[in-house]
C-alpha cells in the first residue's frame, strides 16, 4: 500500500466540511483519480496527503509510514499543479533540480539527473529557458519533469491539464499514461473532467460533498455506478434516469415491460438507468414505449437523438428527452415516431428514495 | 493623429511637472547665484555662476559630516527595516494566523500616532541608556518608526504572490526562510523596491526625531540645514546649495530601484 487514508476529516475554520471521513487505499504504482464536481473536497483531499493541509482528524500514511507530522518535503511524493507554480525567476533546470540540491545532492549529480528525465519529456533545448519564455505545454511538461526528477513514490496531480488546449489535453494525457505504464509510479489524480478519469485511471473514486460515493475501476463505475449521483456524472451525454413502476412481473412505464427483474424492496418505485447507447430505436416496432425524435446532435460517427416519449406524464428525471446515441449510418431522421426499447441487461436500477443502486438487492 | 483631447492632456501634464520641478530649477539656480543677486529685489535670470555656497556649505557647516551620519543612518535604517518588514509581512499574508488582518491594522495604526508624542519617550529613554546623539540611537528610532508602514506595504505584495509558488517550494523541501529568500524575495521586487523608497526618503529627510535626538555627532542633513538659519541672517545660498546636495542620493536610489518597480517578473509563473 503506498498511500492509506483512515477516517480522513477536514473542516475548515469558517466551518465547511471539505472532506468527511474519507478510508482509502492506494496500491503500488496504481494510477487512482479522485473525481466530482468542484467542492466536492477532491482537491482538499489531494493536499491533505501532500501535507499542504492540516487533517481535522484521521490518519495518512504514506509507505506505511504516518506522516500526519511529516513536512511536505519529507513525505516524499511530487506534486503537479493545476497552476504549474513553476518558479517563475529560475530556468526549467534550475525548477526541475531545486528539490534535488536541498536534498543534499551536487549540483553536477543533479543537473545529470534533470537532464535525463528532461530527455524523456522531449525538454532538453528548453533546460536554460525560464518559465514566461516557455508556451502553455512546455510548462506543463516542466512541471511534470520537477515531479518526475525526484524519483517520489507517489505523484499527486491537481488537475494538470485542465490549463490546456483540447489537442494538447489529448497529447499530454496520452504522454501521462505513456509515463506512467513505463514507470509505474503511485499517481493520485484530481479532475473533474470524467473522460480525463475513465481513460487514464486503474480505479476512479467518485466524490460528493466531502463523501467518497464510490471506488471501482473506469469499466466498474460506468457500468454499475452505485447510485444516480455516480451514474449521472460519469459519461457523456449522461445516463438517463426513467421512474418506472414495480408490476407483478417486472418493471413497467405506463404499462409498457421493460425489464423481468424484480425488486420487492423498492417501495417507492424504481429510476432505471439507461445509457444513450443502451437505447434502441425502431420505426418498424409496433407495440411498447413509443416516442418521436424531435431533434438530434449529429457528434461525427455518432448521432445523438433526442426523443420525446409518449406518455401521460413527465418520467425523465433532470430532462425533457431520452437521449439516445445512434450509429450516423444507422441514424434515424428527425420527426420519425419510433419504438423505443433498452437493452435490458445494461439497464440500471435505483431506489426511487435513495438513490441507491437496486444491483445488490436481487 | 492625436485628438484634441488628447492634446489638452498633454499640455496639462506638463503644466503639473513644470509645477513639481519650477521650485527645485529655482532652487539649483539659487545654489550657484552670488550673494548680492540672491538678495536683489528683481529676479536675476543671468549671472556669472559661482560654487562658493557649496564650499561654504562643507567649510563652515560641516556639511559633510552630516552627509555621512545621514547616509549612514538612513542607509543601515533602510536595510534592517526591509529586512524586517519582510518577515513579518509575509507570516501576516501567508502564516495562518488568527487575526492576521486586524493584526496588520494594528501595526498600521502605530504610524497614525505624531511622531512628537513618541519623540520624548525616546529621549528619555535614550538619556538613560546613552543613546542619545548617536548612529544606533537613531537607526533604531528610523527603523521602529518606519517598521509599521512597510509592513503594511509589502503585506499587500506578498499577498498578491501566487500561492501555488511557495506550496510547491516546500514540497521542495524548503523551509521557511529558504522560501523567503529564495522564492518570495527575487519575486517581490517590484514590493520591495516601492517599500524601499518610501522608507528611505521618509528617512532621508526626517526632521523632527533628529531634532530631539541627536546634537554634534550624529546630526543628521535636515538639521544641519536649519542651522544655516540664524536670528540675524538667513544663508539662501548655501542652504540651496546643501539642499541639491541632499537631493542627489535620493535620485540616485529612486533611479536605481525603479526598473524593479516595474511589475511582470512574475508573469509566467502560473497558467
Amino acid at each position: 500500500m503506498t498511500v492509506s487514508l483512515k477516517n480522513l476529516r477536514k473542516t475548515f475554520a469558517d466551518g465547511t466540511d471539505a472532506v468527511k471521513s474519507i478510508d482509502l487505499d492506494i496500491e503500488q504504482g496504481e494510477f487512482i483519480t479522485l473525481l466530482g464536481p468542484s467542492g466536492c473536497g477532491k482537491t482538499t483531499t489531494l493536499r491533505l496527503i501532500a501535507g499542504l493541509e492540516e487533517p481535522t482528524s484521521g490518519e495518512i500514511y504514506i509507505n506505511g509510514r504516518q506522516v500526519n507530522d511529516v513536512d511536505p518535503g519529507d513525505r516524499d511524493i511530487a506534486m503537479v499543479f493545476q497552476s504549474y507554480a513553476l518558479y517563475p525567476h529560475m530556468t526549467a533546470l534550475q525548477n526541475m533540480t531545486l528539490n534535488l540540491t536541498v536534498s543534499g545532492l551536487s549540483k553536477e549529480e543533479a543537473n545529470k539527473k534533470a537532464l535525463e528525465t528532461a530527455r524523456t519529456l522531449g525538454l532538453e533545448e528548453l533546460l536554460d529557458k525560464k518559465p514566461g519564455k516557455l508556451s502553455g505545454g512546455q510548462r506543463q511538461r516542466v512541471a511534470l519533469g520537477r515531479a518526475m526528477v525526484r524519483d517520489p513514490v507517489c505523484y499527486l496531480m491537481d488537475e494538470p491539464l485542465s490549463n490546456l488546449d483540447l489537442k494538447l489535453r489529448e497529447l499530454m494525457r496520452t504522454e501521462l499514461k505513456r509515463i506512467h505504464k513505463k514507470d509505474k509510479v503511485t499517481t493520485v489524480y484530481v479532475t473533474h473532467d470524467q473522460a480525463e478519469a475513465l481513460i487514464l485511471s486503474d480505479r476512479v473514486t467518485v466524490m460528493k460533498d466531502g463523501e467518497i460515493q464510490q471506488i471501482g475501476d473506469p469499466v466498474e463505475i460506468y457500468g454499475n455506478p452505485a447510485n444516480e449521483f455516480v451514474a449521472e456524472f460519469i459519461g457523456s451525454p449522461s445516463i438517463n434516469l426513467i421512474k418506472a413502476d414495480v408490476v407483478d412481473n417486472g418493471i413497467a412505464i405506463e404499462g409498457n415491460l421493460v425489464s423481468n427483474r424484480n425488486f420487492p424492496t423498492a417501495n417507492g418505485g424504481v429510476n432505471l438507468g439507461v445509457r444513450p447507447e443502451d437505447v434502441i430505436l425502431s420505426v418498424t416496432e409496433s407495440g411498447g414505449l413509443k416516442g418521436k425524435i424531435e431533434f438530434t446532435e449529429p457528434q461525427g460517427g455518432v448521432v445523438h437523438a433526442f426523443v420525446n416519449l409518449d406518455l401521460s406524464e413527465k418520467k425523465l428525471k433532470n430532462r425533457d428527452y431520452l437521449v439516445v446515441s445512434m450509429d450516423v449510418h444507422e441514424s434515424i431522421d428527425v420527426g420519425t415516431t419510433v419504438g423505443v426499447k433498452f437493452r435490458e441487461e445494461r439497464i440500471n436500477y435505483f431506489d426511487c428514495g435513495t438513490g441507491r443502486s437496486l444491483a445488490e438487492t436481487t | 493623429m492625436r485628438s484634441p483631447i488628447r492634446k489638452a492632456m498633454d499640455i496639462f501634464v506638463v503644466f503639473i511637472v513644470a509645477i513639481y520641478l519650477a521650485p527645485i530649477y529655482w532652487i539649483s539656480l539659487t545654489s550657484v547665484k552670488p550673494m548680492n543677486e540672491i538678495n536683489s529685489k528683481e529676479p536675476v535670470w543671468f549671472f556669472e555662476p559661482t560654487m562658493e555656497h557649496y564650499v561654504e556649505a562643507f567649510e563652515r557647516f560641516e556639511f559633510g559630516k552630516a552627509l555621512l551620519n545621514s547616509s549612514i543612518i538612513v542607509f543601515s535604517a533602510t536595510i534592517i527595516t526591509m529586512i524586517l518588514a519582510l518577515i513579518a509581512a509575509y507570516a501576516l499574508a501567508r502564516m495562518k494566523l488568527r487575526g492576521a488582518d486586524v493584526l496588520s491594522l494594528f501595526i498600521l495604526s502605530l504610524r497614525f500616532m505624531p511622531g512628537v508624542v513618541i519623540a520624548m519617550p525616546y529621549y528619555l529613554m535614550f538619556l538613560k541608556v546613552g543613546l542619545i546623539d548617536s548612529h544606533i540611537g537613531m537607526i533604531i528610532v528610523y527603523v521602529g518608526y518606519g517598521l509599521p508602514f512597510a509592513v503594511w506595504i509589502m503585506r499587500g505584495f506578498l499577498i498578491d504572490l501566487p500561492k501555488d509558488i511557495e506550496e510547491a517550494a516546500r514540497l521542495d523541501g524548503l523551509g521557511w526562510m529558504s522560501i523567503i529568500r529564495r522564492i518570495v524575495l527575487p519575486l517581490s521586487g517590484p514590493g520591495i523596491a516601492v517599500t524601499a523608497i518610501f522608507t528611505f526618503v521618509f528617512n532621508w529627510n526626517e526632521y523632527l526625531f533628529a531634532l530631539y535626538l541627536t546634537q554634534a555627532n550624529a546630526v543628521t542633513l535636515p538639521i544641519q540645514i536649519a542651522k544655516m538659519v540664524d536670528a540675524y541672517t538667513v544663508l539662501w545660498g548655501t542652504i540651496s546649495a546643501s539642499v541639491v546636495m541632499q537631493l542627489v542620493p535620493m535620485i540616485v536610489v529612486v533611479f536605481l530601484l525603479q526598473r524593479h518597480m516595474i511589475r511582470g517578473l512574475a508573469l509566467g509563473a502560473v497558467k
